[in-house]
């Protein structure tokens, strides 16, 4: 059992963090280089600064927003992805960790609040899992890789909580963490969690009616066609 | 448009405009999430009581996202079937709002293109009633 944990925890760990960091370095390249700076088209110096002024957010503006029409849902989603980051990264078990390896720590979580941030990721997991069979309109278009996506989210965060209260076979479920963690950091890049990257890039680059930053890139053509 | 009917599909000419943009949709497809928050973004899936086949993701997937799957591999049986959803059921507003980003109408509007290369679009008179 040591060999396996020690494969786990070494090697394997080494390999998963390096494909992590390599594929995201890669999608973020794919994304500069199949896109292209969009000519900006000013209006004529006669109006120039008269047009796009804008009062600040208004009610209406929020009322359609994802928010104002989604309120529950928007809280719900972004605290489960504010934990789901924020958890493995502060967690004071990965920190000592990450001190014994490679001499430095960051801070970390009082374990009752990181089991409790761990707890809402699982309950997020659920909810999730629920949505797509219980919401019509989401389960017409899921497919069983959606489910198999939430697995990999979820599987970490489990078995870390049944790992630290130990109820299971602890160096069992130690491993099978480890495991799950490595394969969802090996997953990142290359399924739909690059939205965690990919979210930034396309709302805030992309040129289109809902940027929300500049929104000056295209997809440029001339590279697509190769 | 009674010789287009009979006409059989140009699949390689399909396959063809299919890989001209497929960096584009192949992210693009495999991005979306199918969480379904697009739908109330669709007048006309508010207008049709929440039917999900005017939400602008299960437009997508179904036309798009299917052409995509088969390579171009189709028949006209298949491209009469997804004219539905991407003329009668969009209306290309570009209202609607996917929060990752995808640029939904984009792609409706590609599909749309492919179609029409096969002479497969609403007739203006006469034909069935798109209400």
């Amino acid at each position: 059992m040591s060999d396996i944990y020690g494969l786990v925890r070494g090697p394997l760990a080494v390999v998963a963090i390096l494909v992590f960091v390599v594929g995201i370095i890669y999608q973020a390249r794919q994304f500069f280089s199949l896109t292209r700076e969009r000519p900006v088209v000013l209006p004529p110096a006669s109006v120039l600064g008269k047009v796009g002024q804008s009062s600040g957010p208004s009610l209406n503006a929020i009322n359609n927003s994802i928010l104002g029409v989604h309120p529950y849902l928007t809280v719900i989603t972004s605290i489960v992805h504010a934990c789901l980051v924020l958890v493995p990264i502060f967690l004071l078990a990965h920190n000592v960790l990450l001190y014994e390896s490679l001499g430095f720590n960051l801070f970390a979580f009082p374990e009752p609040v990181s089991d409790a941030f761990t707890l809402i990721v699982i309950l997020g997991g659920v909810f999730f899992f629920l949505r797509r069979i219980l919401v019509r309109r989401v389960r017409v278009i899921t497919t069983f890789y959606d489910y198999f996506i939430l697995l990999i989210v979820v599987a970490p965060f489990l078995t870390g909580y049944l790992a630290t209260h130990q109820w299971f076979d602890y160096q069992t479920m130690l491993i099978v963490h480890i495991l799950a963690g490595e394969v969802m950091l090996v997953a990142i890049p290359f399924t739909k969690l690059k939205h965690g990257l990919l979210f930034f890039l396309y709302r805030y680059l992309m040129h289109y009616e809902h940027s929300l930053g500049s929104g000056t890139r295209v997809w440029s053509y001339s590279k697509l066609a190769k | 448009m009674p010789d287009q009917e009979k006409k059989p599909v140009d699949t390689a000419a399909i396959a063809s405009m299919l890989k001209k943009k497929e960096p584009e949709m192949k992210r693009v497809l495999n991005y979306c999430l199918r969480c379904s928050i697009c739908a109330e973004s669709c007048f006309l899936y508010m207008a049709h009581d929440g039917d999900p086949q005017y939400m602008p993701s299960y437009k997508v997937i179904n036309s798009l996202g299917k052409l995509y799957k088969k390579k171009g591999n189709v028949d006209r049986e298949f491209l009469e079937g997804i004219k539905g959803l991407v003329w009668r059921n969009c209306v290309l507003c570009h209202r609607c709002y996917c929060p990752i980003g995808i640029d939904i109408p984009r792609m409706i509007d590609f599909t749309r293109s492919i179609c029409r290369s096969e002479g497969v679009y609403p007739e203006q008179d006469g034909g069935e009633s798109w209400l």
